[in-house]
This record gives C-alpha cells, sequence and structure tokens, in this order.
C-alpha cells in the first residue's frame, strides 16, 4: 500500500501543479459559483445547562438533525443558529454528558439541560494514557484551541504554540523549506537533547513535522511534573499531547471540509551592508590605492540577487462522519513551500485516516494513521556568503559566465551547481482495541508504528569560475560529486491500559490507571559518495563503478560507503506504569503517578528507573465560605512533585568500541590498507537524567468564566545530566573526544502567567489573550570528579573560535569573550592601558580584567545569555457579524545573539554598514573602530554581543464567513475566506535577518553563523464544509 | 471471570517481558573487549598505529610551529588568519593557553595508546610468534617516535604504558621517558627487518634502521654521541642507502620510498581517510590555490643558502617561480613584500617548495609523504657524532658528501670544507643542516639541543630557561587537578 502511495505521489509531484492542487481548486471555483442565498431563515438562541448542578456549559455541540449546519454555546453557554423554518429538532452533544435531541421552538429563547454521563462536572482534559475532568487537574497543562491551530502558515504545526502557551519558547532553527524548529519547555533542561516528546493518538513521537495543521483537533503541553511523570524517563522536557480529528455518530451525513490557502513569501528584511562605493572607499583607507576611483567600482547588492519572493499554498479536503456503530475521518492535504532562495522547497502530501468501530456493546477497535510522503530540495547555505561577499565584484561576466567573488565564491554559482534532494515518506499510526467491561472499567491496547524511509541525493557537477583572464578561480569542482544515503526507520510501541473510574456516593471519585508498554526502534543507514560520474545527467546520479572513475588512474571512483544505524534510534523499552487520582467531594484531589522504564540503553544495574510524581488540588470554590463570591466561577489551588527521566542519549555511549574506521598507507605505489584500534573509551555507569520538578499553581476563572487566568510558579533541578566532558589527554582517546558521564546539574526556574478575557456586545464577541513567563537558569554543577572538566565549551564559529563557556553559576550555553571599552584615541591613550602587540590607535581598547598588566586569554569574560528572562504574548480575537480579525503578538526579552557571522575575517569580506561610522581620528567615533579586514578588532568580544529582545507581528487574520448559502440540495455550514499575514514585522535592535535564531545544540544557541531568514507570508485562504 | 483473564494475560506479558528484550549490543561496531583476538585483528591493531601519522594533530598539531618558531619561518598564510592563534608562536609570545599545544598533545598519547593496543594485546593472541614480534616490533618504534616528540616538545610528561592508564597520573622524569624510548627502539632494532627485506607492498612499515637511526638521535639529543655513532655508522656501512641525485627528489614525489628514505609517511592525493593534511596547511595560497600558505620562509633562510646552492629553489618557492609549467602568483588582497620603517624588506610572500606536489588543486596536496627520516640526516648526524667524538676527518666525509649534491654540478660552488677544528667543524654542520633540511621541523630542535638556540632566538623572543619546552596545555594542567606541573617560567 505504501508503495503504491508512494508511486502516485511521485506522479503528482513531477507537476508543479498537483493533481490535489487541481482538484481542490476546480471544487473551489464550482462552489463559489453554486451558491445562492437561502430563504425561509430564523434565528433561534438558548442556553444549555447541566441538570444537576444548573450551570452553564460552554462548547456543547449544536446541529439541526439532518443538517449538520450547527454551532456550539459560547462560555457562559448560550448559542445562536440560523435555522430553515420547516427545521424540528437539534441535536446536543458533549464530551462526558448523554446526547440530546429537542424539539425547536423559534418563539423562546430556549433552555435545555444536559445529563451527565458519569458524574462528570467540567471539561474534559486530555492527559497521558486517558483524560481527566479539569476539575480533578492537579498538572499544569497549557491548551492551545483548536482555532489557533493553524495559524501560522508552517509546515509545523507547533508554530501554532508560540506566543500562545506560557511556558513554551519556540525558535526557528532556519527559514529554508522543511526546517524545523527548536522547543524548549519551561527552560533548557539538559545539555543534550532538550525538546519534548511527542505524542500522537497515543503513538510517542520525536517530532509531528509530519502531520497537516489541519488534522489536528487539539494540543496540550503538559509541563510539570504531575503531568508529565506519567511518561516517565521521556518526560523531563516536557510532553506535547496531539489528537487528531475524529469523525463522530453526530455527522450521520458525512462533512466534507475544503480549505485551501496559497500565500506569498518574502524577505521580511535585508542586512544593512556597505554598497560598492562604501566598501572600496574603505578598502583604500585599509590599504590606500586598492581602488583607484571609486566612483567606477560596480555595485552589486548579493542579497536582491539571491532572495525571491516565492510561493506557498496549503490544501486539504477533509471528509467526517458516523454513526452508532462506526466514525470516521479521513484526509488528504498537501502543502508546498518554495523558500525565498531557490531552488530550495519542501512539499508533503498527507494520508490521514482515522477509524472507530463498535463491536456488540463491549468492544471498540479503531485506527489513527498518518502516511506523508514529502520531497525537499536543498540550497546550499549562502546567507553567510551574501553577508561576505564584496559588493565590488560582478555576479556575471558579459560574456554571462559567473563573476569570481574572491575569498567566498560566487554564491548565484553555487546554488547554479547544487542538486540535493531529500525524498522520504513517513508513516505513523496505531490500531487499538477497548474493551469496556462496565461504566466504570476500560481495558485498552494499541498498537502503534512510526515507519520512516529517508533518500538523500546530491549531486555537483564539475565546474570551473574563471578569473576574466581565463585562469582558473578558487571556485571550482575538479570532478563531478555524487553522494546518496538512505535511511530507514521504524518503531513499534505496544501499549495495554486498564482504566477504572468510579464515584463512590458522588463524594469518593477515584480514577485508577495501570499500565504496560513496549517500544522497540530499530534503523539502519546505508550512504555511499563518488566522483567523476560519466555524464551530468540526473539519468546518471548513480554510484555505479564502470561509470565514476578516474580514468587518469585507473580507478573506480567510489569514495566512501557507510552502512550502519542511526545511534539515536536503536534501543528498547519496557515500561511500567501506574496512576491515581482521588477526588473527595469536587473539593480536595490528590494525584499519585509511578512509571518505571527499563531501557537497553543503559548497562545491567541501570536499565532501570522509577519516575514517581505527587500532586496536591484544592477547589476553593467548593468551600461553602466561597459560595458567596458570586463572581467567583472557579479558584483551584494546586502543588505537584515528581521526578521525571531523561534518556536521550546515543544507545552506544556506554560501551568501549573499535575504531574500524582507519587506514594506513604503504608500499610503493602507495596504497591503502585497513586499520583498526580502540576507539575512544565508553562509560558503562551511564544511568538517566532526573528532573525534579515542583509546581505551585493557582487557575480562576471570574464573571461567568469572562476572565479565567492561570499562575504557575515552578522550579525545576535536573541531575545527572549526560554530558560529554573532555578527559586528560594521556588516556589516548584524541583531541576533542569526550566522555559522556552523569555529571551536572542544572536549575529553572520561573513563574507562568495567562490570562484570557471574552465577551460579547451584541453580534460582537472578542477576546484577549496573554501570556508570559519567566526563565531563570543556572547551572549548579558540573564535572567533579578527577581528570573530568568543570567547564563546558561551545559555540563553534567557522574558524575553531569559541565563544560559549558554560560553568557553575552561569546559564547554559553563556557567551563568553573579551570586554571592550571604546577605542584607543591617540597614543597617550595606547601607552597607559596594556594591550594586545596587535593593537594601535583607533583600535578597539580590551578590557584586562584580571589587572595583570596583560591582554590574554584569562581576561575573558561571561558576556550575556542565550536564554531569555521573559517570554511573552499576546493575541485579539474579534468576530462581528460575519468577519473575523484575530492579532497575534510574541516576543521576548533579556536574550542575547552572538554575531558570529562578523567574527570570522580570514580574507577581506563586506562589512555591515555601521563600519562606515568608523573612527578616523581622535574623537571621531567612541565605538567603532578603525576598519580592518579582520585580527585584533574581530577577537571575540562584547562588541559581537547584541540584544536579542524583539516583539513579533507572528500573525493578523481578517476573515469573513458567509452564512445561509446553498449548493445545489445541500446547505453550506460554513464558507469562510481570509487573508492572513505572518511575521508582518518584527521589532527588534538586531541588525541580521532574525533576532530568532534557534540551535539544537544548546551550547551553540542564538549564535548567528549566517541563517536562512524566516520568511514574511501574507496568504489567502478559503475554508468551506458543507 | 472475563475481568480475571485479562488481568491474568496482563500479568503474564509482564513476567514475559525477559531482560532479553533489554539488551541490545552495538551494530556493526566491535567493542574492545572483543579485539584484537586474531592475527588479522593483529594486523589491523598494527596498521592503525600508522594511521596516527597522517592525523593533522600530529605535525606539532596541525600547524608546522616547530619552523614558525625557529629563524627559518614565520606564520605565513594571510596576515590575518589564524594572527591570535598560530601567530605568537612567531615571536615566543604563545601561552599555555596558545592553539594547537593540546592538538599535539592529545594526537601523540593517542598515537601511543594504539601502539599500547598492539603491546599489551597481541600477546595474548595465538598466532606466530615471529610475526607478532614484527607486530610489536613496529608498534614500540610508533611509541618510541610519539614519545620522543613529545618529550622534547614538553618535557616531562606521564608515561603510558597500558590500554587502560589511571586517569590521574602524574609526571615521569624526561630520563625515564627517554629509558622508555631506548627500550622500545631496542626491540625494533632487533625484531624488525631491514628496509631492503620488505616486498614493494609493504615498504613504508617501520624497520631496523629506522629504529636505529631513531635511536641515534635519541642519542645525540642526550648527548651521547658514542652510542649514536655507532648505530649511524652500521647505517651508512650497510650500503642500503644514498642521496637521491636530484635534491628535489629527496622530498618529492619521485623520491618516495627511495635510496635517500629511511622513514617516511605514505600518503594519498585525496581530502580525508588517505590523503596528509601536512602539505595542504603550507601549500601555496595564491595561484593556483594548493593550501592554506602556513610556513612561509624568512629573509634569514634565503640568506643562510650559499650563492648557488641548488637546494634554494627546493626549498623556497617565490612568486613568479614557474613549476611543473605552472607560474605562482601571490595572494592578490595580500601584500608580496613587507618592508619595516627603513625600507628593509623584511618578509616576502614565499611557500615551501618540499610539500609541493604537481597538480591544480588542493587535493593533490594531500598526497605528500613526509620524510621524517632521510639518509641526508643520517649522514650529517653522524658527522656531528664524529665531530663530537674527535673524528673530524671521517666528519669531513659526510658533511662534504652533502655538500657536493647541492652544488648541482657545478664545482665552482659550496667548496668541501677542510677545517677540522672541533667547533668551526660543529658550527659548519648545523649551518649544514640548517640549509639542508630547512621547512622539514628540524630547525628548531636543532638549535633547542645545542647551544645555539639563545644567539640565534632571543631576537626574535625567545628565553633561555623557558622556550626549550612548550608549556604543558594549560586545559591538561586543569583536568589534572594537581597531579601535572606546568614546566619552568610558564
Amino acid at each position: 500500500m505504501i508503495l503504491s502511495l508512494y508511486k502516485s505521489y511521485s506522479i503528482s509531484f513531477s507537476e508543479r501543479f498537483t493533481l490535489v492542487h487541481i482538484i481542490t481548486f476546480t471544487i473551489s471555483i464550482a462552489f463559489l459559483c453554486c451558491i445562492s442565498p437561502l430563504y425561509g431563515q430564523v434565528k433561534i438562541t438558548g442556553l444549555i445547562f447541566d441538570s444537576e448542578s444548573e450551570e452553564p456549559i460552554p462548547g456543547v455541540n449544536i446541529i439541526v438533525k439532518d443538517k449538520l449546519n450547527g454551532t456550539s454555546t459560547d462560555k457562559q453557554g448560550y448559542f445562536s443558529l440560523s435555522i430553515e423554518e420547516n427545521d424540528q429538532f437539534l441535536v446536543l452533544s458533549y464530551i462526558g454528558y448523554k446526547t440530546k435531541v429537542v424539539e425547536i421552538d423559534t418563539m423562546s429563547i430556549l433552555r435545555i439541560e444536559l445529563e451527565q454521563i458519569v458524574g462528570t462536572l467540567d471539561e474534559i482534559v486530555v492527559v497521558g494514557y486517558g483524560s481527566l475532568r479539569k476539575r480533578d487537574l492537579t498538572g499544569a497543562i497549557g491548551r492551545l484551541k483548536s482555532e489557533d491551530i493553524g495559524k501560522i502558515s508552517s509546515l509545523n504545526a507547533e508554530q501554532s504554540l508560540q506566543g500562545k502557551v506560557a511556558g513554551v519558547q519556540i525558535s526557528t532553527i532556519s527559514g529554508a523549506p522543511g526546517a524545523g524548529a527548536a522547543v524548549r519547555i519551561r527552560g533548557v533542561g539538559t545539555f543534550g537533547n532538550s525538546s519534548p516528546v511527542y505524542v500522537v493518538d497515543g503513538v510517542i513521537l520525536d517530532d509531528i513535522q509530519f502531520l497537516n495543521s489541519s488534522d489536528i483537533k487539539s494540543m496540550e503541553v503538559l509541563k510539570d511534573a504531575s503531568a508529565t511523570a506519567i511518561y516517565g524517563s521521556r518526560g523531563a522536557n516536557g510532553v506535547i499531547l496531539v489528537q487528531t480529528n475524529k469523525g463522530s455518530s453526530l455527522f450521520e451525513k458525512p462533512v466534507i471540509t475544503i480549505s485551501t490557502e496559497t500565500g506569498v513569501q518574502q524577505l521580511e528584511k535585508k542586512i544593512d551592508l556597505l554598497d560598492g562605493k562604501e566598501f572600496a572607499i574603505i578598502a583604500n583607507e585599509i590599504r590606500a590605492g586598492t581602488y583607484n576611483n571609486v566612483d567606477v567600482v560596480p555595485n552589486t547588492d548579493w542579497q536582491d540577487l539571491v532572495f525571491t519572493s516565492t510561493p506557498q499554498q496549503n490544501h486539504q479536503i477533509s471528509i467526517k462522519g458516523g454513526n452508532n456503530k462506526t466514525d470516521y475521518y479521513l484526509s488528504i492535504g498537501y502543502f508546498r513551500q518554495d523558500g525565498i532562495i531557490q531552488p530550495s522547497s519542501y512539499q508533503r502530501l498527507n494520508l490521514k485516516l482515522n477509524n472507530s468501530y463498535k463491536f456488540r456493546r463491549k468492544v471498540r477497535i479503531g485506527n489513527n494513521i498518518t502516511i506523508a510522503p514529502f520531497e525537499q530540495r536543498v540550497v546550499p547555505d549562502v546567507t553567510f556568503q551574501l553577508y561576505r561577499a564584496q559588493p565590488v565584484m560582478v555576479p556575471y561576466y558579459e560574456d554571462g559566465s559567473f563573476g569570481v567573488v574572491p575569498n567566498v565564491g560566487n554564491p548565484l554559482a553555487d546554488i547554479a551547481n547544487s542538486n540535493s534532494y531529500n525524498n522520504g515518506t513517513r508513516a505513523v499510526g496505531n490500531i487499538f482495541a477497548e474493551y469496556i467491561f462496565n461504566e466504570s472499567l476500560l481495558f485498552r491496547t494499541s498498537f502503534g508504528t512510526d515507519v520512516s524511509v529517508n533518500k538523500y541525493k546530491s549531486f555537483t557537477p564539475a565546474f570551473t569560475v574563471f578569473n576574466p583572464d581565463g585562469s582558473p578561480s578558487q571556485q571550482n569542482n575538479n570532478f563531478s560529486d555524487i553522494l546518496k544515503s538512505n535511511s530507514f526507520g521504524y518503531n513499534w510501541l505496544w501499549e495495554n491500559t486498564l482504566n477504572f473510574i468510579h464515584d463512590f456516593s458522588k463524594v469518593h471519585n477515584v480514577n485508577l490507571l495501570a499500565g504496560f508498554t513496549m517500544q522497540e526502534t530499530r534503523s539502519e543507514i546505508i550512504g555511499l559518495a563518488g566522483q567523476n560520474v560519466i555524464r551530468d545527467g540526473e539519468d546518471f546520479w548513480y554510484i555505479l563503478p564502470p561509470y565514476i572513475r578516474d580514468e587518469s588512474n585507473n580507478i573506480d571512483m567510489v569514495n566512501s560507503i557507510y552502512n550502519g544505524v542511526d545511534p539515536n534510534r536503536y534501543y528498547n523499552m519496557i515500561s511500567y506504569l501506574g496512576r491515581i487520582v482521588y477526588s473527595f467531594n469536587d473539593t480536595y484531589i490528590t494525584t499519585l503517578s509511578l512509571r518505571s522504564d527499563g531501557s537497553s540503553k543503559f548497562s545491567e544495574g541501570n536499565k532501570w528507573g522509577i519516575f514517581p510524581s505527587i500532586a496536591f488540588g484544592w477547589n476553593i470554590d467548593q468551600e461553602n465560605l466561597m459560595k458567596e463570591f458570586q463572581d467567583l466561577d472557579f479558584l483551584k489551588l494546586r502543588f505537584s512533585w515528581g521526578v521525571i527521566g531523561n534518556e536521550r542519549i546515543t544507545y552506544f555511549d556506554r560501551f568501549s568500541r573499535v575504531n574500524a574506521g582507519l587506514q594506513a598507507i604503504f608500499g610503493n605505489p602507495d596504497a591503502a590498507y585497513v586499520a583498526s584500534t580502540y576507539g575512544k573509551l565508553g562509560n558503562p555507569n551511564l544511568k538517566w537524567e532526573s528532573t525534579t520538578q515542583t509546581d505551585i499553581g493557582l487557575e480562576m476563572g471570574l464573571f461567568n468564566y469572562r476572565l479565567t487566568t492561570e499562575i504557575d510558579y515552578y522550579k525545576r533541578i535536573t541531575d545527572d545530566i549526560l554530558v560529554e566532558l573532555s578527559t586528560p589527554g594521556h588516556i589516548g582517546n584524541g583531541q576533542g573526544q569526550k566522555i559522556r558521564y552523569n555529571a551536572a546539574s542544572v536549575q529553572n526556574k520561573g513563574i507562568e502567567f495567562s490570562l484570557d478575557w471574552s465577551d460579547k456586545f451584541n453580534d460582537l464577541s472578542y477576546s484577549i489573550g496573554i501570556i508570559a513567563n519567566t526563565i531563570h537558569n543556572e547551572i549548579l554543577e558540573i564535572g567533579g570528579s578527577d581528570g573530568i572538566d568543570s567547564t563546558l565549551i561551545g559555540g563553534n564559529l567557522a574558524n575553531g573560535q569559541q565563544v560559549t563557556l558554560s560553568k557553575v553559576g552561569l546559564p547554559i550555553g553563556a557567551f563568553y569573550g573579551y570586554k571592550t571599552d571604546g577605542i584607543f584615541q591617540n597614543q597617550n591613550e595606547l601607552d597607559h592601558y596594556p594591550h594586545l602587540s596587535q593593537a594601535s590607535i583607533g583600535d578597539l581598547r580590551i578590557l584586562d580584567l584580571n589587572s595583570d598588566g596583560i591582554i590574554n586569554g584569562d581576561d575573558r569574560t561571561y558576556l550575556g545569555s542565550p536564554i531569555p528572562d521573559f517570554v511573552y504574548g499576546w493575541s485579539i480575537d474579534i468576530e462581528y457579524s460575519g468577519f473575523d480579525f484575530s492579532m497575534n503578538f510574541q516576543g521576548q526579552i533579556g536574550n542575547n545573539i552572538f554575531n558570529g557571522k562578523n567574527v570570522v575575517r580570514p580574507d577581506p569580506y563586506n562589512f555591515e554598514k555601521h563600519v562606515w561610522d568608523r573612527w578616523t581620528n581622535e574623537g571621531s567615533s567612541l565605538f567603532e573602530p578603525k576598519p580592518s579586514y579582520g585580527g585584533y578588532n574581530y577577537l571575540p568580544s562584547d562588541r559581537f554581543i547584541h540584544d536579542g529582545s524583539y516583539l513579533r507581528l507572528r500573525s493578523l487574520i481578517l476573515g469573513y464567513s458567509f452564512s445561509n448559502l446553498k449548493l445545489g440540495d445541500g446547505n453550506i455550514n460554513e464558507l469562510r475566506l481570509y487573508v492572513k499575514a505572518n511575521n508582518l514585522f518584527t521589532k527588534t535592535s538586531y541588525s541580521g535577518y532574525t533576532p530568532e535564531i534557534g540551535s539544537y545544540d544548546v551550547l551553540s544557541s542564538s549564535i548567528d553563523k549566517g541563517i536562512y531568514p524566516i520568511p514574511r507570508i501574507l496568504s489567502f485562504g478559503m475554508t468551506t464544509s458543507f | 471471570m472475563k475481568l480475571v483473564s485479562i488481568i491474568g494475560i496482563f500479568g503474564l506479558i509482564a513476567l514475559v517481558s525477559c531482560s532479553d528484550f533489554l539488551s541490545v549490543n552495538p551494530q556493526s561496531e566491535l567493542t574492545q573487549e572483543a579485539f584484537p583476538s586474531s592475527p588479522n585483528d593483529a594486523f589491523h591493531a598494527t596498521n592503525a598505529v600508522y594511521s596516527t601519522l597522517r592525523n593533522w594533530h600530529y605535525h606539532s598539531g596541525g600547524f608546522p610551529i616547530l619552523d614558525i618558531m625557529s629563524d627559518d619561518a614565520h606564520k605565513g598564510s594571510n596576515p590575518n588568519d589564524a594572527l591570535n592563534t598560530v601567530g605568537p608562536y612567531d615571536n615566543f609570545m604563545h601561552t599555555t593557553t596558545q592553539d594547537g599545544l593540546d592538538r599535539w598533545w592529545n594526537g601523540l598519547y593517542q598515537g601511543i595508546r594504539r601502539a599500547n593496543v598492539v603491546i599489551e594485546k597481541l600477546p595474548l593472541i595465538t598466532m606466530d610468534e615471529s610475526l607478532k614480534n614484527k607486530y610489536i616490533g613496529e608498534a614500540k618504534f610508533l611509541r618510541a617516535l610519539y614519545y620522543f616528540d613529545l618529550v622534547r616538545a614538553f618535557g616531562s610528561i606521564p608515561i603510558v604504558l597500558t590500554t587502560n592508564p589511571e586517569f590521574r597520573l602524574s609526571q615521569s622524569a624526561v630520563v625515564e621517558v627517554y629509558n622508555v624510548i631506548e627500550e622500545d627502539l631496542r626491540f625494533a632494532i632487533k625484531n624488525l627487518p631491514l628496509k631492503k627485506q620488505y616486498m614493494p607492498k609493504n615498504i613504508g612499515r617501520a624497520s631496523s634502521d629506522a629504529a636505529s637511526v631513531l635511536l641515534a638521535k635519541v642519542f645525540i639529543f642526550n648527548n651521547n654521541f658514542l652510542e649514536a655513532e655507532d648505530l649511524l655508522l652500521d647505517v651508512i656501512q650497510s650500503g642500503d642507502y644514498d642521496l637521491e641525485p636530484d635534491y628535489y627528489d629527496a622530498n618529492g614525489p619521485n623520491g618516495e620510498h627511495g635510496i635517500e628514505s629511511i622513514f617516511e609517511i605514505g600518503a594519498i592525493s585525496t581530502e580525508g581517510g588517505q590523503g596528509n593534511q601536512y602539505a595542504n596547511t603550507q601549500g601555496v595560497r595564491g595561484s593556483p590555490n594548493r593550501g592554506w600558505g602556513f610556513n612561509q620562509p624568512s629573509i634569514d633562510l634565503r640568506n643562510a643558502f650559499e650563492y648557488g646552492d641548488v637546494r634554494k629553489k627546493a626549498t623556497i618557492i617565490e612568486l613568479g617561480d614557474v613549476i611543473d609549467g605552472i607560474t605562482i602568483l601571490g595572494d592578490s588582497f595580500t601584500p608580496d613584500i613587507v618592508r619595516d620603517e627603513n625600507g628593509q624588506i623584511v618578509r616576502m610572500e614565499g611557500y615551501n617548495r618540499k610539500v609541493w606536489i604537481p597538480g591544480l588543486s588542493t587535493d593533490t596536496q594531500y598526497g605528500h609523504n613526509r620524510r621524517l627520516i632521510r639518509y641526508a640526516d643520517v649522514l650529517l648526524l653522524a658527522a656531528e657524532a664524529l665531530n663530537e667524538n674527535n673524528k673530524p676527518e671521517e666528519a669531513l666525509i659526510f658533511i662534504n658528501q652533502i655538500r657536493k649534491r647541492a652544488r648541482g654540478g657545478n664545482d665552482a660552488i659550496l667548496p668541501d670544507i677542510i677545517s677540522v677544528d672541533k667547533s668551526f667543524l660543529r658550527e659548519k654542520i648545523h649551518q649544514e643542516r640548517r640549509v639542508e633540511l630547512a621547512l622539514e621541523g628540524h630547525r628548531f630542535w636543532d638549535l633547542v639541543r645545542t647551544q645555539f638556540a639563545e644567539p640565534i632566538l632571543a631576537p626574535y623572543g625567545y628565553q633561555k630557561g623557558k622556550h626549550e619546552l612548550l608549556p604543558i596545555p594549560q586545559s591538561e594542567i586543569d583536568l589534572s587537578k594537581g597531579s601535572l606541573t606546568q614546566n619552568p617560567n610558564w
């Protein structure tokens, strides 16, 4: 099946406008032509409340029987709906309540009571391995509302979380099509992989890049120990639960939804660099006579030549429905993003299949399956070249050939000669069965898999960029290069849970969970590289020895062969888990959870880890004392404590392995011989990282749920952090070969706050949401034992300089370097202060911090943190008679950026514009030294540290929903047209493309080494369902 | 009942999950417990000790700092490139955290570990005893070579003779290190074949001759000229070696494993696993672009050659030279000539001719076979030993043999040396060593082991009592938590 899908996708991908696109488009057009107003309309309004508590129920689904047009109740339990005169019944449904059919009374406001199914009182919140009444929740869980998903036009659904859920920080790694984002929940908890895990319909995964936003129903971010400890060794960096759309028995007649969005992406801003004449003037100041006439030098804006505006599109058709026995949700989606550096692109096809079937009365089986083939075209990362290329060089000579760009190469030639493709298919899904013993006891077993196939190929033809005199420049490739790698990965996860829910005499509410899971993760990679392919054409991009040959030396040019496993994806796990939630009188709640994980990644004796949590909740509003506060809807205080683990290391770190990849050269003529010897030492004592997290939270709802707010204080201490440390050289591991130890502790603490206000005046409804959180990140311990270092140096720049130093008392990945204080204005100052021998008048004055009279490496110090102190976001949503408007801002304060691309200057490159304000004579500049192509003034110093604070208008959306439309004989439930802008503006003082510089490596965060810019996206879209 | 059975199944599943499921072995990789265990493993493990020789770090940490510290060369490359990392070695401004110190230290100890694998584990393998001893002999030769670099560069250092050393080791006295070296080389001399006994495909492996010369060198560094003389004369009298008729071939591709080569590092012209970056680091940085252009010859070195000495052109590439039909041009962005305030030329762009390999790309440079021990060195060491042992007449034979080739057939230049005055001859031999072995990494050691270092290098910043040794890398001092002591005056 996968094979045939794969085939069909490769056919459709060969066209720029795919089949999906055409179909979607045709349907949409057909649709717009057929719509006509519907007559005989009346409007009904109503209030829905709980039969027992008589409290209004927000979020109840209301549809007209056999019709499908519908709505849901607002926070005060009210709804209004336009119906036809002859409509007779409404169907009301809400999770935890019995579905009800009521007769329509158009003459008055309907008052409808709903009856609970099992004593549910409140909204149901999805938690790990089940769901809980929000009232019984003791954990800190951030929820992304379904309407907020997809507000960001991105491949990655988690982008929607940015600025919407407190405690979540998302930094895009790169604006290249298909690039991911670094997601951090409550700070940076470890030196290694600090990303959360994702649980999609029960399948535990490392990412959700394969998911189409439109298929997602809800995302919950589990933050504290009470919520995450049930995920044991994988919960320490937080857990993001994703539920995808399901069918429902409410839709006996299937509902078809079509959404289509097309946009244009553009560069948000250019980096301000010197133009040709300015560069020539500066060059003459550095070395007189470099340019005889600065007025006639060429002026090439390399950024203009490379960045273009490109389209992005996203289309989807889904169908959902169901009856008493079965329900289904099927969708097909297509996403394509063309990079603003052409020809980079990414396209993905999504097939989604969520079904469930009931057998007799007690058994339900079902499946949740996603299949997502993708194709990515990668271009060389030329942004660093654009930054460096001298503006006085021409891109092309008169004969049309590429112009020589000294020292960096012509970026256009590099792009033109690059052919890199990454194809793959990801198939994620599970099949589950549930046995319902009775209303209280449920057994569930589910078997899930995550299968991924990736094929990478890259071809670079032989080429030479020639100097004007016909001699070859340094930009050339003697032999064509071909590289291929195929990787295959799968895991299976078998989960079994038994869930007991009972309300004993309406006072003692108990929810018990016990479970057992097994998981196997496997992978394999095969890679080949060769040179001198017989023809340049794509038909010959294969590594077949007779056709890749060095004829002059008579050898086949298969340069390397690799076959092995992905060390992060080769392990087994067994887990036991249990949870008790006990609620007394709906007022006092206790949650206990425990998970025990066994992993093949660790040695005998360290294989098993135990991860407990305990939490208490107090629904203060239930106390009699509080009943008199009429405006208070709810008030909850909760406290949680627990220990959670992180097992994300490569499986073989504990083994001392043999390095078989060496070669020795003997003989005349020289020939290669196999060589193997001891590789670096492993550490058999490795164990889990454990994070102890404490959380105190207060939740409140006021004024009939108009105002809801939540505030949390958290403190996470991660101990036994797996960190690679230097060991003494005489051990013989070799330069830079570090050994992994459980040898560090990090603390993250802060306050998280969220507030939502929503209200309604007649037809105008609006809501305002604010989130904010503080992060304090501090290393408590590194190393300690003999022969192991106590600092971690990272942040490698392109020239090997390292600009981060992580040590006790500092945040992870803290910047370090020299501090400067202005410029040596005259000989007096130069004589007076200690300085390096290279320094002269007009150069930066580096401070002698240790006052030993010498400037050297010991004078380097802490310069700033890559981790923000404060992350925030706010949003405004307004709806008025069919129009909807939404605006999301997001930002952060207090982090620094290291402008790494500016520091690495072994050769003469172009400069940022500020160099124009250079020092020329005494007093002419206090900050900008006299120009130089590199060297002394470019030592890593505070001069390259910039404020990384920013505020970004993440999304701005204006939409209009048509009501009362008819398509042929049927009703159109929804037809909404909208325009959307993402990343419309960013307020920042940083000179680079973006202040959002993500990195998976926490020791190299916020270092701008030349990042593919994140584009601004302006799009137009339409959603309809019928 | 159903409930019970379900729970029963549940429990069963839990029990079935035997511990086997949680045991996953490393894939496609051997662990150290299982290696080396066969004659084939022994062969591979022995080869791996040689692999270190092509590791960039092996060559004084990557950059040719020994020549840069000497009076023969400057940092080179673009003025700004590695200005603060390699630059300070040029005028003895380097510090305990200087770039490259840790690379050299770690690279050499990695080589020593690889040798220790062979020396410690091969005795446990059942295999042909003489082959086993040959392998161990090769490993001991290389271990001695690595220790010789370490002890010369860093002085007293931790001695590691096992694959599983303590993390905390203290330094051993220099003499103890030399004892280990001597013992290893004695074993190698006894158990290794002569170079001429190697089949062409195995040439390049350590030979008994190479071990003899290396031991002689060790002796000379310790002013033990008597023992050195015996070893060197044995090699010379074997008649297995001679000087290449054309001086270019002493280091060039035509002389690889030739008559003058006693021990060299094999390399293939590719960037990566089979090549050697040593020549790329020093390759022409201009047009054509062959490398990074470090280690540019000094004016002083240019002046050291006598008029007409053919070795000058074979040592220094001057801009405008035509090699293999290619005109060498400088990098247009850097000045070709640097003058001082008086207009005197203090520096000229130029490159190390000895690492030149024909070709236009940077790749081919990786094929340079660096000569670690060549016969000219043997002759000059023998001359030095004989002179010190008061046999100047015999010394003259060897030094004049060297000078004869340098004449290039022109008998009017480079006259034979005839004086038998010991100190005169000593200076002459060192002068001859300088020009014969220039830019091959010998000069700095030669100055340091004799009385010449201070007078010659002091103008560059050399301080007696300090700069004979490099500082032990500060990172190692820090990691040792007090078990390592820094060298004097650092």
